[in-house]
């Protein structure tokens, strides 16, 4: 990066920041601090979508994009039925409760023990999911850049407590306008210079007729087989309920649509998302097809992680490396004539040509993959060094090879941009359940509004600081977009199971829950960790029993429908719970009356 | 149980949407409907077309 970028860089992160502590100074009101207040719908809508779209999204969606095409889309079918769901549903009982968190109406509706579940299931998947959100990004650019790991995660971390810490969710909702117009700004002029940099001869349908042949176009999925992970099915049906467990439950977004003015704010903030997410995804993982086009007409590299390139040169692998990437060019080199062969039959009329040489470029193609694939499996069973994220290094290493000075440092700043975004509206949502949920419901039911602001700042701070030491202790073996809804989904479908029994089985009381929920976490796990242990059945009891191949395949299934098999657990076993319980008629009774009050 | 709908349209702040076009909460939550099966039908039409 030259001076350029780092003016570029440091000048908007700090900017943003040092505004968003001015424009927020001097917050000491409770309800200000936490819920923010007379937002308007337009910016609920920008900060409900920069929470989402953390640096991972715009760092390895383009990544994803680039390997398997626009499968990947199909995850955020579910995000305009959730939604709508969200908008129809929960919001107006959580607007009218007036609650600070979504838990609170979990313990209005049912009972201490379950609100404290609820929050607590927020704050182990979310704790965790701080600390990616501000690891996944640095572990990216400073294994590009050179920068001490270390440091990166501290300093972007401090910055972002900071500034959470001195406004609070006003703070998180501004600069998050600023951070996200800094991200769009830099992925457009990424998209174009990305379209501009095409070799001249290609027209736009022949991309796409490229990127197609290449399998790069297959945006929905048919299939019913349960263990592909992307599927329309699985988009929405499983999408469905992990972004209805999203969007319904965790905090880091229910405080980010309750901080309008009125219904209406929050309720345009949500369908303004229903609107743009699946094109934003779209235009996100397009990127990435077209720099795959782009890469069969330039050199690109055989690993795309420079850390690979350089354990393996440092642990006296460099000969072998070379040897491999000279055979990679070889077969790109070919890939080339044959797609330049191609591009002129097809734009001269002779469709038969046209096909034998885009058959002979694919066959070259497919020669340079599987010589990308010796070279990791060999180089790995050697050594340390691993290819399994580089994915994730695509985009950057297209960012710094191919873009201009100025222009890298407005990608990179909006990565970090990203970051801060989602990172410190985890913090604000982490404080609050913290705040409300524990501290003032259970510690100190007399503090002041004074107290609980000043105990806020505190508690900001204090998951700040662990999410910076996860960040420094963690390691991804995932892509890293993947972890992320990975870790979500593994907790969202309980948490969406006690929202779901909350709104919609009024006979069902907080004992039954509690244990539905806690029984279902488990079947969660269970599945999340049965490769491992189904692998251990199936070679104890072998063929003799035939429950080990069926833990065998059932724990194979997509993450996607986790979410959906943990609310369907949790529904079920408080309905059975609630049955047999011999408390359950005490129960309806009290929910007959405290109940309906609440809901209606 | 009453529909949480009815409940939110008797609160006057959320009574419309006050969108040009769009002048009742149905006609919003059917445009979001509309503009999710138009884009999964043009996904589908782009897979179909180049694969």
């Amino acid at each position: 990066m030259s001076a350029l970028d780092f003016v570029v860089l440091i000048g908007s992160m700090l900017g943003i920041a040092i505004y968003g502590i001015w424009r927020t100074r001097g917050r000491r009101d409770l309800s200000a601090y936490l819920k923010g207040g007379h937002t308007p719908w337009f910016a609920i809508g920008l900060s409900v979508m920069a929470t989402q779209a953390s640096a991972v999204t715009f760092l390895s969606t383009p990544g994803q994009g680039y390997l398997a095409g626009l499968a990947f889309v199909q995850v955020y079918f579910g995000v305009p039925l959730a939604l709508l769901i969200v908008a129809i549903f929960f919001l107006p009982v959580f607007r009218r409760l007036k609650v600070f968190t979504a838990y609170e109406f979990l313990g209005r509706r049912f009972d201490t023990k379950t609100r404290l579940l609820g929050a607590g299931l927020f704050l182990l998947q979310r704790g965790l999911g701080a600390g990616l959100t501000i690891y996944a990004p640095a572990i990216v650019l400073t294994s590009v850049f050179g920068w001490p790991l270390n440091l990166t995660i501290i300093c972007s971390g401090v910055l972002v407590i900071i500034y959470t810490v001195a406004g609070g969710n006003d703070a998180v909702t501004v600069t998050q306008k600023y951070q996200l117009a800094i991200i769009f700004a830099g992925m457009i002029t990424a998209f174009c210079l990305l379209v501009a940099k095409l070799p001249a001869g290609l027209t736009c349908s022949d991309t796409l007729t490229l990127a197609g042949g290449f399998q790069k176009l297959n945006a929905v999925n048919f299939s019913t087989d349960p263990r592909e992970r992307y599927t329309i099915w699985s988009g929405i049906l499983g999408g469905t309920f992990l972004m209805l467990s999203y969007f319904g439950t965790d905090q880091s977004q229910v405080q980010r649509y309750l901080s309008g003015e009125s219904v209406r704010e929050d309720r345009l903030g949500l369908m303004f998302n229903a609107v743009c997410k699946i094109p934003m995804q779209f235009c996100i993982l397009l990127l990435g097809v077209l720099m795959f086009v782009f890469y069969q007409f330039e050199p690109a590299p055989l690993f795309f992680n420079p850390i690979t390139s350089q354990a393996l040169a440092t642990q006296g692998h460099g000969g072998n490396l070379r040897a491999y990437e000279k055979d990679f060019a070889a077969a790109h080199t070919q890939t080339r004539q044959q797609l330049d062969n191609w591009l002129a039959a097809r734009h001269r009329g002779d469709q038969a040509a046209a096909g034998e040489a885009f058959a002979a470029a694919a066959a070259s193609r497919q020669q340079g993959e599987k010589i990308r694939l010796t070279a990791n499996q060999a180089l790995s069973a050697e050594t340390s060094a691993t290819t399994a994220n580089d994915a994730d290094y695509v985009f950057i290493t297209f960012i710094l090879r191919q873009l201009p000075h100025g222009v890298i440092g407005l990608l990179v700043a909006a990565f970090f941009a990203a970051t801060f975004s989602s990172k410190a509206a985890e913090l604000n949502a982490l404080s609050s359940s913290t705040t409300v949920d524990i501290y003032r419901h259970l510690i100190r039911q007399d503090a002041t509004d004074d107290t609980c602001v000043t105990a806020s700042k505190w508690f900001t701070a204090g998951w700040g600081l662990l999410a910076i030491g996860f960040a420094l202790c963690a390691h991804l073996a995932e892509n890293l977009i993947q972890a992320v809804n990975i870790l979500g989904s593994i907790f969202y479908g309980v948490m969406l199971g006690l929202f779901v029994v909350a709104f919609f089985l009024r006979r069902v009381g907080g004992t039954a829950v509690f244990w539905a929920a806690l029984a279902a976490q488990t079947l969660v796990f269970i599945l999340f960790f049965g490769a491992a242990v189904s692998r251990y059945w199936h070679d104890f009891f072998g063929g003799a029993c035939p429950g080990g191949r069926l833990l065998l395949e059932t724990a194979a299934i997509s993450y996607l429908w986790y979410p959906l098999i943990g609310c369907a657990a949790c529904v079920l076993f408080s309905l059975f719970l609630q049955a047999v319980s011999r408390s359950g008629k005490r129960n309806q009774e009290v929910f007959a009356t405290d109940g309906h009050n609440l809901l209606h | 149980m009453k529909n949480p709908v009815e409940v939110e349209s008797s609160a006057p702040a959320s009574a419309t949407p006050g969108l040009p076009l769009l002048g009742s909460w149905k006609a919003v939550y059917l445009f979001v409907l509309g503009s999710f099966v138009l884009w999964v039908a043009l996904l589908i039409g782009l897979t179909n077309m180049f694969s």
